[in-house]
């Protein structure tokens, strides 16, 4: 079986066509298209021995292939508000440089993650961030403030964490207890652009830090396989339901590690999602829990594993 | 680092002191009140929970008159304002339309205003105040210091008068005292009496 790898493909909006289909005939999924200007990036997943082949025919385009570790998966980036101490700097910053490296991202702005008394998490955040692939949360400067209020805004979720903050890594993971899965320190409340090397070292810091713990939960994965790879799922949807192609989401259907979210409303759309075809005799509804997301009215996709369905499409 | 005269951030923590350091020169230099303001003593201890800045601005800017960006020649049949610095046309505008009325306000270029002879009278044109830019000022200082606060800490005292200010915040409601116990200290260590 070919190996997919996720990379960034960026060149320009001339003759790219031709990359999306050469992606396409070598059994690869584009994940998601960005056209600004005329700039194209494609987030994609390809076979590992073909990455050269691409590089190859895209060279005369001047359009490079990098690997990007966080293609195919959608992370939150939880900020304890969407005041003026928070945005724009630092949680946007975070979340955009993490886009870079493939992810999609999005912003979870708490309604009340402020104060280390009062901070607290409702049902629909937790929800919502319960949803991704990953939490990376991004807390202020006090080692004082992030010892009282953390157990308060993790409770209730299990996705794993990435924290990041004022006081050193060896800080975090002393007054964080039970321990997340990632930490990085010296980054806290920034009120300028981060433009700096070491600020973007850090940021670097943080794109690994993400990257090894998605990586652990891909290994864990490969043990009891999906029964279909949520790309190929995403193909699926994205042909059959034409809808999809009307929407004017950056991302109308959003590709996680276990699954999918398809920003079309559940109501109306569930049963079609529920009946469609992957393989001969399999339905969607076989391989996968079909639910209401908390986003919006959107559908939420939760492949099932092997183990479960007995299928692998 | 800020050119202030005295700037200094304390804290029991030291990492957050370093922060807080970073996060006021930002934001002082981001609102531009650098030449505004003179000194600058914050004191930060989370475990309190306490937030106190106080600080001495280093002179207030004085009201904007006609004079200050623009020559009124008189003639006979009007009266016309040659524009030197376009920066407070757009409040001297409207300053004439309240006192002399829309239909009486000319600017046939951007650097002239004309108004007839009769409507303005014998008053001192050039002695006009268009603007009061301290007016703005005090909310810009104190827009900064909230800006600078940790964000959990919503409950506040704030003081600017006679280019003395102080802001202090916290999570708990503030003792009654806290202006004597807490910011009166903090201005004697600058050298100065509230």
């Amino acid at each position: 079986m070919t190996t997919l790898v996720p990379v960034t493909y960026k060149g320009g909006v001339y003759r790219h066509d031709e990359i999306m289909d050469l992606i396409d005939d070598l059994g690869g999924y584009i994940v998601q298209k960005h056209v600004m200007a005329q700039d194209v990036v494609l987030q994609s997943f390809v076979p590992r021995d073909d990455i050269d082949l691409i590089r190859q025919i895209a060279k005369p385009l001047a359009g490079e292939v990098v690997e990007a570790p966080l293609v195919g998966t959608e992370i939150a980036v939880v900020s304890p508000s969407l005041e003026i101490h928070h945005l724009p700097h630092t949680s946007c910053d975070t979340a955009e440089y993490l886009r870079r490296a493939g992810a999609k991202t999005n912003m979870v702005g708490l309604s009340r993650g402020f104060g280390k008394r009062i901070a607290n998490l409702n049902d629909e955040e937790r929800d919502v961030i319960n949803e991704h692939d990953l939490a990376v949360y991004v807390l202020g400067s006090f080692e004082e403030c992030i010892r009282q209020k953390f157990p308060v805004l993790r409770r209730g979720i299990h996705v794993p964490i990435v924290v990041t903050a004022s006081p050193d890594r060896e800080t975090l993971m002393r007054i964080i207890d039970p321990p997340v899965e990632g930490y990085v320190g010296g980054v806290g409340r920034i009120m300028h652009r981060f433009k700096r090397p070491e600020e973007l070292a850090k940021l670097d810091e943080l794109v690994d830090e993400v990257s090894r713990t998605l990586d652990a939960r891909r290994d864990e994965l490969a043990r009891d396989p999906l029964s279909v790879f949520p790309p190929r799922l995403m193909a699926i949807v994205e042909e059959q339901i034409h809808e999809v192609t009307m929407l004017t989401h950056p991302t109308p259907v959003t590709a996680q590690m276990e699954g999918l979210r398809v920003k079309l409303p559940y109501d109306l759309y569930a049963d079609a999602v529920r009946a469609l075809k992957v393989a001969d005799g399999v339905t969607v509804g076989d391989i996968a829990d079909v639910t209401p997301s908390r986003m919006r009215n959107y559908i939420l996709i939760r492949i099932k594993p092997f183990s479960e369905t007995r299928v692998l499409v | 680092m800020p050119p202030l005269n005295y700037f200094v951030v304390e804290s029991p923590d030291e990492v957050g002191r370093d922060a807080y350091e970073r996060i006021a020169g930002d934001v002082l230099q981001d609102l531009d009140l650098i030449k505004v303001v003179d000194r600058l003593h914050i004191y930060v201890d989370p475990k309190v929970p306490i937030f106190v800045a106080a600080g001495v601005l280093r002179h207030m800017p004085r009201a904007i008159r006609v004079a200050d960006f623009a020559n009124v020649n008189r003639s006979e049949n009007e009266i016309v304002f040659d524009i030197g610095d376009e920066t407070y046309l757009a409040p001297l505008l409207q300053r004439l339309w309240i006192l002399y009325g829309k239909e009486n306000v000319e600017q046939p270029d951007r650097f002239t205003v004309v108004l007839p002879a009769g409507t303005a009278g014998e008053e001192d044109l050039e002695q006009m105040v268009v603007a009061d830019p301290s007016e703005t000022l005090y909310k810009d200082v104190i827009y900064a210091l909230q800006y600078i606060a940790p964000e959990g800490f919503k409950i506040r005292r704030q003081y600017i008068r006679d280019g003395k200010f102080y802001y202090v915040a916290s999570e708990d409601t503030l003792p009654v005292d806290i202006v004597e116990t807490m910011v009166v200290p903090i201005f004697e260590k600058m050298g100065v009496t509230l």
